[in-house]
């Protein structure tokens, strides 16, 4: 007897359990993300996103020259202040000695912690075809699960993610775009930490909030239901406040910071070529290098009170690849005129299809819990249109929870793309009702500073990239068909050759990155 | 249409049962076949052949579950298809896969018995069935039988791939250790 002969054993079992086994799962059991240590070193071309968040308070600073540095209050605050040529150090007590060392090495500048945000610990995957491979599991499988309690927290999050979306992605015209949704949540949940009065409420109007007791809440488990780091998946909202070393700060508030939100807090001298370019080495380090060009752009100058960052990194495989060799090149019928570009060919069996008055969709699972979904407008619908139309923002928060879909055999053909978008959030924040943190008479950031400080810019960059194994996405944000009609009985041609929309979910089913693609 | 109907037509050389077998199973068998040889015009000629096989078969055939017997058919024309492909070398794709991991049931150095006719070798595993939770069965029927990746069982489970690739495993075992106290192999 032989494999072999088990293996035709087996399609002569009995057909009632044959067909049972074709029915749906049952049961739902727990949604814990599959990753591999011994697949990282083939991830060069995984589904990867990185979103930055740059808020720089701006400030009338002139005259207060070098103040005194923010003094640690009491014994064992963190405080470690690194000089790549004099090496000064003020050390009292620090939670991990010498990452400034790692983080800024060579840089001239002096950079200090304040406040070093320790990520929650997490078992690695392990080896599958080590010994011990079964408790090795079951001590990874524990930590996914402390991290899975934390899901379905960011439920009240649509309203938000509905209107900012259709704010900011609005208007692109024949340029693509691309924001993340979850990455400015983020950003704006700690802008009202360190705000306070009418300006704080309005950050926690627009997030729903019923209090910051409740946000920072959410916010924490937010982070932790996406967060991933073992080896074989990645998924990290990181977060960090760069502060003027001449500027008074609430160490309270860098501590809250650093315990809910995992932000990191350095101060050093803005403006200088070295704090920029340990900023930048920061965010670079954050998004694996995928967004260096603009972040290179990332600068502070003197006036600069405070520089909040948030990086989204996210990056996974298509479930199935699109097999290279039946890539085609083609024509996209692009916003500017039409382009030729590669199409990635990829038949989904099972796949399911959507559909709207106005848009059709389909989505690609992604390893792990993430996923794809593209949403196409109907022939003479643009993108512009289904951003303002409420079925169609429902549809790209629904994660499909949608009645109009249809499982049957899909034949995918999608652009391969590498797009690049640098959005200024400011207008877009401002008439979503974030009016008062720009206005430098208004604006109360006394949660963080007694300095007069006002939000000068909110700059977000995101960069996505697909290919046939997966999707390369970065990002990154500085404050400073078929329409109503039933899709066919079994097999429909899913054809992205014209403008439409894109959302990638992660592990908690929340929109991780949401884009336009007009030109791939 | 219900499948006593289908069965029916088929009893009585209607043609019209083939239409109707397409209509109600045909992306069902496309899958199987499309699954076992990741290659649409190989799925295809299964597909087809498949009706073929049910109409020479009905009568005197009566299945009891229609899309057992007709996915079965398509499953042992796939994979036959598929062997005399990769005669010559070891292939690739999931049959390829799956076949290796059920090596894990006739372990190095095991005596087993040549003789064990396939049909006996089928109810062992059929019984073995029977004693596994549903979720365990159909997890293992969904690699073995209609040979799906382990990426597509743990979506349609809503698990991970390594709870998946575990619950093969510990099944694999246990599969082997039955087939041991039946006297299939020692």
């Amino acid at each position: 007897m032989k494999a072999i002969d088990i293996q035709d054993a087996i399609g002569m079992v009995d057909p009632q359990l044959i067909r049972r086994a074709d029915e749906p799962a049952p049961t739902k059991v727990k949604e814990i993300p599959a990753r591999r240590t011994t697949r990282r070193l083939r991830w060069t071309a995984a589904v990867a996103a990185v979103l930055v968040l740059a808020v720089s308070l701006g400030a009338l600073l002139g005259g207060f020259g070098k103040q005194p540095p923010v003094t640690p209050d009491a014994p064992g605050d963190v405080s470690t202040s690194v000089d790549g040529e004099d090496t000064q150090h003020t050390t009292t007590t620090t939670k991990k000695p010498g990452i400034l060392d790692n983080l800024f090495p060579g840089l001239t500048a002096k950079a200090e912690t304040l406040a070093e945000a320790e990520y929650p610990e997490m078992a690695p995957y392990p080896n599958e075809r080590e010994l011990g491979f079964d408790k090795k599991y079951d001590a990874w499988q524990a930590d996914k699960d402390k991290q899975a309690a934390y899901r379905g927290a960011g439920a009240g999050l649509t309203g938000f993610f509905r209107d900012s979306t259709a704010t900011f992605l609005s208007g692109a015209g024949t340029a693509n775009r691309a924001y993340s949704p979850l990455n400015v949540y983020m950003a704006l949940a700690m802008l009202a930490e360190i705000a306070d009065g009418s300006s704080r409420q309005q950050v926690l109007d627009l997030l729903g909030a019923d209090s910051l007791a409740a946000l920072r809440q959410q916010a924490h488990a937010v982070w932790n239901a996406n967060y991933s780091d073992d080896g074989a998946e990645i998924s990290v909202l990181a977060s960090s406040l760069w502060l003027n070393e001449g500027v008074d700060f609430n160490k309270d508030t860098l501590d809250v910071l650093a315990d809910n939100y995992y932000a990191s807090s350095y101060r050093g001298e803005m403006g200088s070529d070295g704090f920029n370019k340990a900023m930048q080495k920061w965010l670079n380090e954050q998004t694996g290098g995928l967004l260096k060009e603009q972040v290179d752009g990332i600068t502070t100058d003197p006036n600069t009170v405070m520089t909040l960052l948030t990086t989204l990194y996210y990056r996974a495989k298509w479930t199935n690849w699109f097999s290279a060799d039946k890539t085609t090149s083609d024509t996209f019928h692009g916003a500017a005129g039409d382009l030729t570009c590669s199409f990635m060919n990829r038949t989904e069996s099972w796949g399911t299809y959507y559909w709207g008055d106005r848009f059709s969709a389909s989505s690609l699972a992604l390893e792990g819990q993430g996923r794809m979904w593209f949403v196409l407008p109907d022939e003479g619908v643009s993108v512009d249109q289904l951003l303002a139309d409420d079925q169609a923002m429902g549809f790209l928060l629904a994660n499909g929870d949608w009645e109009n879909q249809k499982s049957l055999k899909v034949n995918f053909k999608v652009p391969r793309f590498d797009m690049q978008s640098k959005l200024d959030l400011k207008q877009g924040l401002q008439s979503l009702g974030v009016t008062e943190c720009f206005d430098q008479a208004k604006a109360d950031f006394t949660a963080l500073t007694t300095t007069e400080a006002w939000l000068d810019k909110v700059q977000h960059g995101v960069r996505v990239a697909i290919d046939e194994e997966g999707v390369t996405a970065a990002a990154y944000t500085e404050m400073t068909l078929c329409g109503s009609a039933m899709p066919p009985e079994d097999e429909i041609d899913f054809v992205l050759d014209r403008p439409f929309l894109f959302v990638i979910t992660g592990a908690d089913d929340l929109p991780l990155f949401i884009g336009v693609v007009n030109q791939p | 249409m219900e499948d006593n109907r289908i069965v029916e037509l088929y009893h009585q050389r209607d043609e019209a049962a083939l239409q109707a077998t397409r209509e109600k199973y045909g992306h069902y068998l496309y899958a199987i076949a499309y699954g076992i040889l990741q290659d649409a015009g190989g799925a295809e000629e299964c597909v087809n052949d498949t009706y073929l096989c049910a109409w020479q078969q009905m009568p005197p055939q009566q299945p009891r579950v229609l899309s057992a017997f007709l996915g079965t058919v398509t499953r042992r024309l796939a994979l036959d298809r598929y062997r005399q492909q990769h005669a010559e070398k070891r292939g690739g794709g999931v049959a390829a896969v799956s076949l290796a991991e059920l090596e894990e049931c006739v372990p190095t150095g095991a005596t087993v018995y040549d003789g064990v006719e396939c049909r006996e070798l089928a109810a062992a595993i059929s019984a073995f069935l029977h004693t596994l939770p549903r979720e365990e069965c159909d997890v293992f029927l969904r690699r073995y039988w209609y040979m799906d990746s382990i990426s597509a069982i743990a979506q349609r489970n809503h698990c991970s791939q390594g709870r998946i690739r575990i619950l093969l495993m510990r099944t694999r075992q246990k599969l082997c250790k039955h087939l041991q106290q039946e006297g299939m192999m020692e």
